[in-house]
């Protein structure tokens, strides 16, 4: 029915327009672009059969604590495409990418209080738990779940080495300038929300 | 830098750049004026306050200063520096280019200036300027790995993918056998990955396999590794290793389609046309048999047969596909199946099963020869198939009668109400789509996605305020309109700017649609940043696709629509030239006079906007002041009224042109602008071209046909060539019109005759017939109706009480209505074909329909319920104004001969 794969740029305009059909935080293609460029394994599509765009996951690594995470901040499924499981492959997919290839110890994300669709599909069937509550998180005076879901099974890539490591910094180390620009982004992201 | 200063003021230079650095602008500012105050020309300093002035909003002055210091310090490469900065800023590339290297003349070596040169060669593509800066670059500091990456970066964006590789493997060379260290392995990943990846491009696919075995341990991409090294398996023929590697793929993830087909091109089993010999479908059917009971989770595997399976076998497996989705009610089954209606009896098969199941649940409560019972949802979600289906055909009654029963079932299922907007809007009723995609909206006005399709039928229907109110629910800064604008929503730009169009509000619509530029403009602006943060994220894979992209960013649908649309709104623009009263007057003036008002006027403009870009500055310096940037500024044309005042719509109207023949070369819609446009401008050698390009993309399309005749027509009504340019011009003709099939030594009436003959059941080549016999006769005006009236709307199929679906499609209809109306004039058989569509479409409310929204006793009026929990106003039904079928305005649109 619908294709689950990892985006690629091209798909990024379909991306935003899914975006905009179906969330009130969007965000300028700049964003859209700083999120493939950094982290190219942490986006994924969902594209039905006839080759559209019904819902996708941008995800990032964040640098901010010691421990190296990653973060959603993104995902959405076209009401239409409902009732496929699509929003549960694209996010594990994601956590999977996470888990692999950057060695993160949890993801998080927030989540309005008042959406009980999405707040079940976290804690239910993704596993995730409340962290914390932002309070006012959402532009329109909303408070916001931050939910964290530990990643298991967390493997080393050297394997011969015998002891167990992470590259803190190899998934975040960044440049000034663009994470500037784009937290910018993020943060008229964050004031539309 | 700061030379020939004192070591006091010298000091206060490097604050300066520091402050500049740091974005502490006031603090720099203070330490300039300090330096000017003993130094009023030096201009270095003259420089720096300039680029300090530029971050704090303060163009004019930034420029002033900084042109300033150039001409007070020549030999300066800070000054020359400054001066590129300054344009860069202003996104004045070229400009920029030419002072770096007036900077680099002075300081061949400056790695700053090269850097800065090297990152507008890419975002302009100089690709051979680019090699040459990113080499000078390593040379002088070749033990960074971003110079190293950053020459063979350019060397494969200047189509060298094999130097790429030799530069990448001299710069491995110098590294460690250990590397890399842990926080750069995913940088070093990535590295490989590209270096695999180009190996590939060049064609050296053994030795690119070999690379990614041999450094396989580095990769901690594993996915990237699998997904790399099964495609070179295939490319250097080892079938049999990757079709077992796509088989781990699938289960790692069974949902991903591409893998799929990469298995059945390693059975050879694979047809881009999707047509396969019996013996193929055989084996495929094995295939998808056994992967099934692999992956029993996926829908993919039950769901690609479908395309290939036919007749008894398609019937069964459809079934057994669809049943569990009927019973789970899975809303886009229909939108999965669409693809089946291309061929030429699946659609059959499925409505004769899916009734078949209606019946079967309705007496039973059971599918089919099953005892098993079927939950209430299945009925409903039976019916919501089916109603898209009959909509799918063209039977928009019976879709109309299903709809209404599921909503009868289950009146709170949200869906239903969607998707009947839709079948009324196909049906030709727009108002009532949009009442019903309202009274959607109503019914969860947390989800924005029924809002959103909500407004775009509200626009479809022409009701612009209210779409905006709507929409801005879901904006929540004040200013939500301009959130949809600065969040580049461009399919709300292109929705309502259509609906302008319809409206005849031309500077509003081409507003929107140049807003939809902006946007794609913006977009391509967005990489500069990229071009050196990639070559240190190292994520070079992507950064290379992500220039690919934005070299083809204009062929992307949003942009081709928004072009098309900017170009008709300057084709009327053109043929509807503004006569305002003003201008009569004019008319009367003599010469001298006019000559003399004009020159009034132009004063006036030149005073006006001096003043309007000294407010700008007075407002900017404001905004500094109290610390806020990015105020946004002033939209000084928010209804498009200086655009539509343009002096020359066709120059216009030729840049967008431009961007869609390079972008858009196969989209028929680019050459028939083309036509258009060029046929305005009296540039018949390019309007020939179009002809050409239209003919040779689609002969028979009835636009291609149409310009073709009225091409020939044109030129070969002008009287005999009299300039050197117009014997030219003739002489191409002349040579020209053999090569032309439809034309070979026959009247342009016998062409079209010949048209007629090809395609005489079908109405639209009928129209284009009858449209262009008038045209090369008018006294044929009857004959042409005759044509149009004599078409018949044949049945393609019955299905008993179900009633009949024709052939004839509402678009067609309203097009042939527009053109017996508007250009054959003759309004009795426009009102006899008006009356006889009615009959074919009841609900359009273009032909008054005894059932559309505009009668008063409609489906709709009586069905309607009301709505109560929406947050918009109720709007009254059938007081906006007829607005389907005025798309066709865009059509309407041809060059008066």
């Amino acid at each position: 029915m619908v294709c689950i794969r990892r985006a690629t740029v091209d798909d990024l305009l379909a991306m935003q327009a899914c975006n905009l059909m179906c969330l009130p935080e969007n965000y300028q293609m700049k964003y859209y672009l700083y999120h493939i460029l950094s982290w190219p394994q942490l986006l994924y599509v969902a594209e039905d059969y006839n080759g559209r765009i019904v819902g996708y996951v941008l995800a990032k690594m964040e640098e901010e604590s010691n421990e190296c995470h990653g973060h959603i901040t993104s995902l959405a499924v076209l009401r239409t495409h409902r009732k496929l499981g699509l929003a549960t492959k694209l996010m594990t997919a994601a956590q999977a990418a996470m888990e692999q290839v950057y060695e993160a110890e949890y993801v998080s994300l927030h989540v309005r209080r008042s959406n009980r669709a999405a707040f079940n599909l976290y804690t239910e069937t993704l596993g995730y738990q409340i962290h914390d509550v932002e309070a006012k998180y959402y532009a329109d005076g909303e408070d916001a779940y931050d939910m964290r879901k530990h990643l298991k099974g967390k493997q080393s890539h050297h394997h011969g080495h015998g002891h167990h490591h992470h590259h803190g910094g190899g998934c975040c180390s960044g440049d000034a300038k663009v994470v500037e620009t784009a937290h910018a982004a993020d943060a008229k992201a964050t004031v539309s929300k | 830098m700061g030379a020939s200063l004192p070591p006091k003021e010298a000091n206060l230079f490097k604050l300066i750049v520091k402050s500049y650095e740091t974005k502490q602008y006031k603090k720099g500012l203070k330490a300039a004026d300090a330096i000017l105050k003993k130094f009023p020309d030096h201009g270095e300093t003259l420089s720096m306050k300039g680029l300090t002035l530029n971050c704090m909003d303060r163009k004019t002055e930034a420029y002033e200063l900084v042109r300033l210091g150039v001409k007070n310090d020549i030999k300066s490469h800070v000054c020359w520096h400054v001066l590129g900065l300054l344009y860069r800023s202003d996104r004045e590339y070229r400009e920029a280019i030419k002072c770096y290297r007036n900077a680099l003349r002075i300081d061949p070596d400056n790695l700053e200036i090269l850097r800065d040169l090297s990152l507008l060669q890419a975002q302009m593509r100089d690709l051979s300027g680019f090699v040459e800066t990113r080499q000078q670059l390593l040379t002088l500091k070749p033990n960074h790995r971003m110079n190293w990456i950053g020459f063979a970066v350019s060397q494969h964006l200047n189509a060298n993918a094999s130097k790429a590789v030799e530069i990448l493997e001299a710069y491995e060379g110098t590294l460690e056998d250990d590397y890399p260290p842990e926080n750069e392995l995913i940088e070093h990943t990535e590295m490989i990955l590209y270096k695999v990846s180009l190996l590939e491009e060049s064609g050296s696919f053994d030795k690119a396999l070999e690379e990614l075995h041999k450094k396989e341990p580095k990769i901690v991409d594993k996915l990237s590794y699998k997904e790399q090294e099964v495609s070179l398996l295939s490319k250097v023929g080892r079938l049999e290793e990757a079709n077992k590697l796509y088989r781990i793929l699938l289960s790692m993830n069974p949902d991903n389609y591409r893998y799929y087909e990469g298995l059945q091109k390693c059975l050879e089993l694979y047809s881009k046309s999707g047509q396969y010999s019996s013996d193929q479908i055989e084996k495929l059917n094995a295939l998808y048999q056994s992967l099934s009971e692999q992956y029993t989770r996926s829908s993919a595997v039950k769901r690609i047969p479908l395309d290939f399976l036919q007749d008894e076998n398609f019937k069964e497996a459809v079934a057994n596909y669809i049943k569990p989705l009927l019973t789970k009610g899975v809303p886009s089954l229909f939108s999965d199946l669409s693809s089946l209606y291309d061929h030429p009896r699946k659609p059959e098969i499925l409505e004769q099963l899916v009734v078949e199941m209606e019946h079967s649940i309705k007496n039973t409560g059971s599918y089919p020869g099953s005892d098993v019972k079927e939950p209430p949802s299945t009925l409903l979600w039976t019916l919501f198939f089916l109603a898209q289906h009959y909509d799918r055909r063209g039977q928009y009654d019976v879709a109309l009668f299903k709809i209404d029963e599921a909503i009868a079932h289950t009146p709170t299922v949200i869906d239903l109400y969607s998707v009947k907007s839709r079948i009324m809007k196909h049906a030709g009723d727009l108002t009532a789509a949009a009442a019903l995609a309202d009274e959607a909206r109503g019914m969860d006005l947390a989800d924005r996605y029924i809002n959103s399709e909500c407004v775009k039928r509200m626009l479809q229907a022409d009701q612009v305020p209210l779409a905006e109110k709507t929409a801005v629910l879901f904006t929540k800064e004040g200013d939500q309109l301009n959130n949809l604008h600065d969040m580049q929503c461009m399919w709300y730009d292109l929705a309502s700017g259509d609906s302008y169009f319809r409206q005849g509000d031309l500077g509003r619509a081409l507003k929107k649609f140049l807003a939809v530029e902006k946007h794609y403009a913006d977009i391509s602006e967005d990489q500069f940043d990229f071009h050196s943060y990639c070559l240190r994220k190292m994520t070079l894979r992507s950064y290379v696709d992500m220039l690919k992209f934005q070299d083809r960013l204009h062929s992307f649908p949003y942009f081709h629509k928004a072009a098309t649309r900017a170009i008709r709104c300057y084709l009327k623009l053109h043929d509807a030239p503004k006569t305002t009263a003003e201008e009569d007057g004019m008319s009367k003036l003599a010469p001298a006079q006019k000559k003399k008002i004009k020159k009034q006027k132009k004063a006036e403009a030149r005073a006006k906007k001096e003043a309007e870009s000294k407010s700008e500055e007075s407002t900017a310096t404001g905004a500094s002041k109290s610390g806020k940037r990015n105020v946004k500024p002033v939209d000084p044309d928010p209804h498009g009224q200086k655009l539509i005042q343009v002096e020359d719509p066709m120059a216009e109207a030729s840049k967008y042109l431009r961007l869609l023949q390079k972008h858009s070369p196969n989209s028929l819609d680019t050459h028939l602008l083309s036509f258009e446009v060029n046929m305005r401008k009296q540039k018949f050698l390019l309007a020939f071209q179009a002809v050409k390009q239209l003919l040779k993309l689609d002969a028979e399309n009835p636009d291609s046909h149409r310009s073709l005749v009225k091409f020939f027509l044109k030129t070969g009504s002008t009287s005999a060539p009299t300039t050197e340019a117009e014997k030219l011009r003739w002489s191409v003709l002349e040579a020209e019109r053999p090569s032309i099939s439809q034309l070979q030594s026959k009247s342009l009436m016998e062409a079209n005759k010949e048209f007629l003959d090809r395609h005489e059941d079908s109405l639209v080549h009928r129209a284009a017939y009858a449209e262009m016999l008038y045209v090369l006769d008018p006294s044929k005006k009857t004959e042409a109706i005759k044509i149009i009236e004599d078409s018949t709307n044949k049945v393609v199929q019955t299905n008993g009480a179900l009633g009949p679906a024709r052939e004839w499609k509402l678009k067609d209809c309203i097009a042939v209505h527009n053109l017996l109306d508007t250009v054959l004039l003759d309004s009795e058989a426009a009102s006899r074909w008006k009356s006889r569509c009615a009959e074919y479409f009841p609900c359009s409310t273009h032909f008054e329909g005894k059932l559309s929204s505009v009668m008063p006793d409609s489906v709709y009026n009586s069905s309607r319920k009301s709505n109560e929990n929406g947050d918009t106003p109720n709007h009254p039904l059938g007081q906006t104004g007829l607005s389907d079928g005025q798309v066709e305005a865009f059509k309407s649109l041809s060059v008066s001969t």
